[in-house]
């Protein structure tokens, strides 16, 4: 009787974990992005921490990759431009890195007056690298004298993709329809098609808890409550940590270092 | 305890059977859905599922070949709409699609396989994919077609100025043949190239070529694709201020006056965006509002326009290919052949020929870009000449060596035709692709030596040799605006038995091959046409003025005497 008993069962937990297989087909896509949690409330935080670090890059740094410039030159050509996917300034440090806390589910609010604007200036994007709140509106700047078209790949369902044409005339375009995400995802493609070297990436996020290495490798995670978190990263061509985070405890008022060294992902 | 046993595991599996239905049955019409999407899903899987993936992710197993490559039904973008941007298709537009495939794709029309009802049900099946077509109430918008303005000659003149003002020739060049400067870069949101269209052939359009829809595709865009959205680049101007505008904007030097005009209008449009983005975000007061759909207005009149100039790109319909009345005949000049660039070529009508990709012998063309080839031909006494007009988007000389492949990839052309003319026309003709048991006699031209063409002798695709006589074939050629000509000029006859001898009246076998080196056509991965023919159209016979009036003479002669002896008969 009883082995019957575990007979059903075990063909249950196969039928559910074959179940589990299929969704994670795609599983390999989703390791180059970001990790979210499942929901996450804002309020106040009292006594929070802070945790802070430098980000390098070990290997051999490649060569400086100018960009060919292939039209608009007067425009575009006037300042030379590099291939931004892997930014190493002095001492290996790596910038471009979103550093964040996967799973954190309460903490502080967004900062409302932050200045949420990609500029399009000497036909390149600036930033490279954008945290964008989920429902918020970016602005997009044309700060050349040419045609643009902005093109961001939202794939997730309900965020569209938004390719606009931003012509010379429109210094200032808001995506108040096209361009707010309904859902967390990222960090997605942003192209202008016409001018094809022109690339950049945004994120999408449900929480604050996200920054971007600058030039000295630097990021800062502030006010965040005491508790113990999973720190990752996402890197254009050092890809994520999704699969081995690294734990994090942080004290009340206390400071916490973490820094990280990537190497650049193996190609399959 | 058995019973109890069992009875606890068909509930459980009960309840992972019956959760999908539980809300399909919720009314009568979920149910008849339900039954619908499950009819389609098995139409989708024996007749798409090959192409666009038992999940709908566009990656069956004859995708890999394929591009533009199958959609990707997961993330509901449909770049045929005839909804507003970042709006999904209507059921009708999928419809459509399904029922008359995609011109220049590999999505064929399905109106003869499948009857509507099952079209129907595919459609329903091919929603469940995304489920962004579940959690929109609101039915997507449709762009308005009202306002349409007539095609004129006077509505083209002034698309012509807005396909400059909306910077089109970007991605479509300056005359429209799809060789803007950022053509060879554009891909499409999966990675993959794409080319943009080239307007002189609408045939190839994906989504209909009549005025409706191409203005459809400039409003609503061609999602997933490097087609974006368009704005009017000058919002809130009217299109003659807009063309003052631009007028302006292409001056060097500017008086004060001028500048000062020029100012205002930039301050016009600046306002314009800025009432725009307002709207767009809802907000916006009651004049403001007004402002928007004037502005709108004046919009949509523009790409009306805008439709009609491109409309006028194309011919009336694609044109038919080169045989039967349409067929090339080369026509007799008296003296010299006329150069390249002779007006005497416009006199002539062209002849069509139709090229496809080469998918025998590997390795083959999936997916060429090269339509057509049209040709035009004079002849003397002693000599042919030839021009060849072919659009290509890209200008393709090089000569490096890809690092890949160790090939170099360069635009090219091969004319071909039996060494030997079949007697009559049911006499075998050498095997179309270069020949076999039986030899073909070709004419081999490559970008990198523009000014050249070298004889071939082929028995077989990859069974090619360089002649040892070259005769002295003169070549010249051009690219502009995304088109190739070549003028070909040799003697009728040569003196060498490997190459092809002409004689007017008489059908001579053609064919061709052609290499576009920016869609990695090299040796056999090309496009080629089968065998056509061509006649040096005889000369009408001088005799024609001679004889009749001789008949003619003759027989009045004879009915003259004939009338003498009859009347001398009777005076007898």
């Amino acid at each position: 009787m009883k082995t019957k008993m575990f007979a059903y069962l075990a063909l249950l937990i196969a039928c559910g974990f074959s179940l589990i297989v299929l969704a994670d087909n795609h599983e390999e896509e989703d390791m180059n992005k970001l990790v979210f949690p499942k929901a996450y409330t804002a309020g106040s935080v009292a006594n929070g921490g802070k945790i802070s670090g430098v980000v390098k890059f070990d290997g051999e740094v490649p060569e400086k990759k100018k960009l060919v410039i292939n039209k608009d030159q007067a425009v575009c050509d006037a300042v030379p431009k590099f291939d931004e996917s892997l930014v190493v300034g002095d001492g290996n440090v790596l910038k471009n890195t979103i550093v964040y806390l996967m799973d954190i589910t309460k903490g502080k609010d967004f900062d409302k007056d932050a200045k949420l604007e990609l500029d399009q200036k000497d036909c390149r994007f600036d930033p490279h690298v954008q945290i964008v709140p989920v429902g918020a509106v970016l602005t997009v700047l044309n700060s050349d004298k040419a045609t643009h078209n902005v093109h961001i790949f939202g794939t997730k369902k309900n965020n569209t993709s938004v390719n606009k044409q931003q012509p010379k005339t429109r210094k200032k375009m808001r995506l108040s329809r096209e361009g707010v995400a309904k859902a967390p995802e990222g960090p997605v493609e942003v192209k202008c098609d016409i001018h094809g070297w022109m690339k950049a990436w945004i994120a999408y996020v449900p929480h604050p808890y996200f920054a971007v290495t600058n030039e000295k490798g630097e990021f800062t995670l502030e006010n965040v409550p005491p508790g113990t978190y999973k720190l990752g990263y996402w890197h254009e061509v050092c890809g994520t940590n999704n699969k081995e985070p690294v734990a994090v405890k942080v004290e009340a008022g206390g400071e916490l270092k973490q820094d990280f060294t990537l190497k650049i992902k193996e190609s399959k | 305890m058995k019973i109890r046993n069992y009875t606890l595991l068909l509930v459980i599996l009960g309840m992972f059977s019956v959760v999908p239905f539980i809300f399909a049955q919720d009314t009568a019409d979920d149910a008849e859905e339900a039954q619908k999407v499950a009819a389609g899903k098995e139409v989708y899987e024996k007749s798409c599922a090959h192409c666009h993936g038992t999940e709908g992710r566009g990656d069956g197993s004859a995708a890999e070949n394929l591009l533009p490559q199958p959609r990707d039904f997961t993330r509901g973008l449909y770049k045929i709409r005839s909804t507003e941007s970042g709006q999904l298709p209507t059921d009708q537009d999928m419809f459509d699609i399904i029922t008359e495939g995609m011109p220049g794709t590999s999505m064929p029309e399905w109106e003869t396989a499948l009857d509507a009802k099952e079209r129907w049900q595919v459609v329903a099946y091919i929603k469940t994919f995304y489920e962004g077509f579940k959690e929109s109430e609101t039915p997507p918008k449709e762009i308005s077609l009202k306002g349409k303005i007539p095609y004129s000659k006077e509505s083209i003149e002034i698309g012509k100025e807005l396909y400059t003002q909306f910077a089109c020739y970007e991605c479509h060049g300056d005359v429209g043949r799809g060789d803007g400067t950022s053509a060879p870069t554009l891909t499409d949101e999966w990675d993959y190239k794409s080319w943009p269209a080239n307007l002189h052939q609408n045939w190839n359009y994906r989504g209909g070529n009549d005025i409706d829809d191409i203005y459809k595709r400039f409003v609503g865009g061609i999602a997933g694709s490097a087609m974006p959205m368009f704005e009017d680049p000058a919002f809130g101007l009217s299109i003659e201020e807009a063309k003052r505008y631009t007028q302006l904007d292409n001056k060097g030097e500017m008086t004060a006056a001028e500048e000062e005009e020029y100012t205002q209008l930039e301050d016009k449009m600046a306002n314009a965006f800025e009432i725009l983005d307002l709207i767009n975000a809802g907000e916006g007061d009651e004049e403001q509002r007004k402002f928007y759909e004037e502005s709108m207005k004046t919009f949509y009149e523009k790409s009306w326009h805008l439709a009609n100039y491109v409309k006028s790109l194309s011919p009336e319909k694609r044109p038919e290919a080169a045989i039967g009345k349409n067929a090339l005949r080369s026509q007799y000049v008296e003296g010299e052949l006329p150069p390249m660039d002779d007006a005497a070529w416009d006199t002539l009508k062209e002849s069509y020929f139709p090229l496809v990709g080469q998918i025998i012998v590997e390795p083959r063309q999936f997916n060429p870009t090269i339509d057509s080839v049209s040709v035009k031909s004079f002849y003397n006494d002693t000599e042919v000449a030839f021009l060849f007009i072919w659009d290509d988007r890209t200008h393709n000389t090089s000569e490096e060596e890809n690092e890949d492949t160790g090939k170099t990839y360069e635009d090219a052309m091969a004319i071909q035709f039996p060494v030997k003319i079949p007697k009559g026309p049911t006499s075998p003709k050498p095997y179309f692709l270069w020949g076999g048991k039986l030899a073909v006699y070709l004419w081999q031209w490559q970008a990198s030596a523009p000014q050249e063409i070298t004889e071939l002798t082929a028995k077989g695709i990859n069974n090619a040799t360089v002649q040892d006589v070259q005769t002295d074939i003169q070549t010249d050629s051009e690219y502009t605006n995304g088109q190739y000509r070549l003028w070909v000029k040799r003697p009728l006859e040569t003196g060498d038995n490997k190459d092809l001898q002409l004689k007017p009246g008489v059908f001579v076998p053609i064919a061709f091959s052609v290499w576009d080196g920016a869609n990695g056509d090299v040796e056999t991965k090309r496009v080629i046409s089968s065998w056509y023919s061509f006649v040096l159209e005889p000369v009408p016979s001088v005799k024609r003025f001679i004889y009749p009036p001789i008949v003619a003479l003759l027989s009045l002669g004879l009915l003259i005497g004939l009338r003498g002896f009859v009347q001398r008969r009777n005076t007898e």
